[in-house]
């Protein structure tokens, strides 16, 4: 998935407003992401949904110090975003080569029905708390 | 995993020079996890100069406007083909790890299968590590190390 071209940054500007920027084009991306992702079997969706998170996190990472508590909350709940999502992704690679060891594809499938319930759980969480939210106005 | 160092950065400062200092010193954490990176008995190493890659990548991509736009894109291909050729070998030595921590759970009937599985992945993985070698050579690291140089340098 290629990550969305970033308008209007200017390199002699300060680095707040140019980090807004591309932290606001970078959460976008991800919130996006997240409803298509929230079907069990759309490893697609959710493999996107790990990128974005990702991309979300390496800027917070670098800029974050611009926009306060909201970010760094951000950072950590696309951290987690990206780890859970990673383990699903391992288990989506890992089964094609499970085929004809029966009970490694049953662990595998299992293992990933059991992430997938813990990811859905982490979106819900991570939506009451408003950490997205939260985010988009510390950039304001 | 190796953490990160930490860059002072000042937000009111121009993203230009913000640029610089971060690239600078990502660029100089690759280098410094280049050291044993072949060694398959010791995974972490792979492992932490992949991170340091992605990091690197990561604030490159961020800060692209502020840097040459040719030779950003020529350090970015070589920095990408980097980190494409160190993931090769780290998802072999996860997924060999995984396979194997798996052994106790499956049916007595399946181990030999996955014993297989295990050893079709670990010909993967030597295959991965002979195409990362070159990558890693002390000769192209320290040419790829003047071209970030350079880079950061045009953006102070």
């Amino acid at each position: 998935m290629k990550a969305r071209e970033v308008e209007g940054l200017e390199p002699g500007e300060p680095l707040r407003p140019n980090a807004a920027r591309i932290v606001n084009t970078r959460l976008g991306e991800l919130r996006a992401l997240i409803e298509p992702a929230l079907d069990p079997g759309a490893a697609e969706a959710q493999h996107d949904l790990r990128i974005a998170a990702k991309r979300l996190r390496y800027v917070l990472e670098i800029t974050g110090l611009c926009f306060g508590e909201e970010a760094t909350a951000a950072r950590r709940a696309a951290r987690q975003l990206q780890g859970i999502l990673g383990e699903i992704h391992d288990c989506d690679v890992m089964l094609p080569g499970a085929a004809g060891i029966e009970s490694l594809q049953a662990l595998l499938r299992t293992h990933r029905a059991l992430l997938f319930r813990r990811f859905n759980e982490l979106v819900q969480a991570q939506a009451s708390a408003g950490v997205w939210a939260a985010l988009e106005r510390s950039l304001q | 995993m190796a953490r990160a160092r930490k860059v002072e950065l000042d937000c009111e400062e121009p993203f230009s020079l913000a640029a610089a200092r971060v690239v600078g010193v990502r660029a100089a954490e690759v280098f410094e996890h280049a050291e044993g990176v072949l060694d398959l008995e010791d995974t972490e190493r792979v492992h932490d100069m992949r991170v340091a890659t992605r990091r690197l990548r990561a604030a490159m991509e961020v800060f692209e406007p502020c840097f040459p736009r040719k030779r950003h894109r020529k350090a970015l291909k070589r920095v990408k083909a980097l980190a494409d050729a160190l993931g090769e070998r780290r998802d072999r030595d996860v997924t060999i790890g995984a396979l194997e921590g798996m052994a106790g759970e499956l049916r007595e009937g399946d181990r030999d299968a996955l014993a297989a599985l295990v050893e079709a992945r670990r010909e993967e993985q030597r295959k991965a590590n002979e195409e990362l070698a070159p990558f890693v050579a002390p000769k192209r690291l320290r040419k790829l190390r003047r071209r970030l140089d350079e880079l950061v340098e045009a953006a102070r």
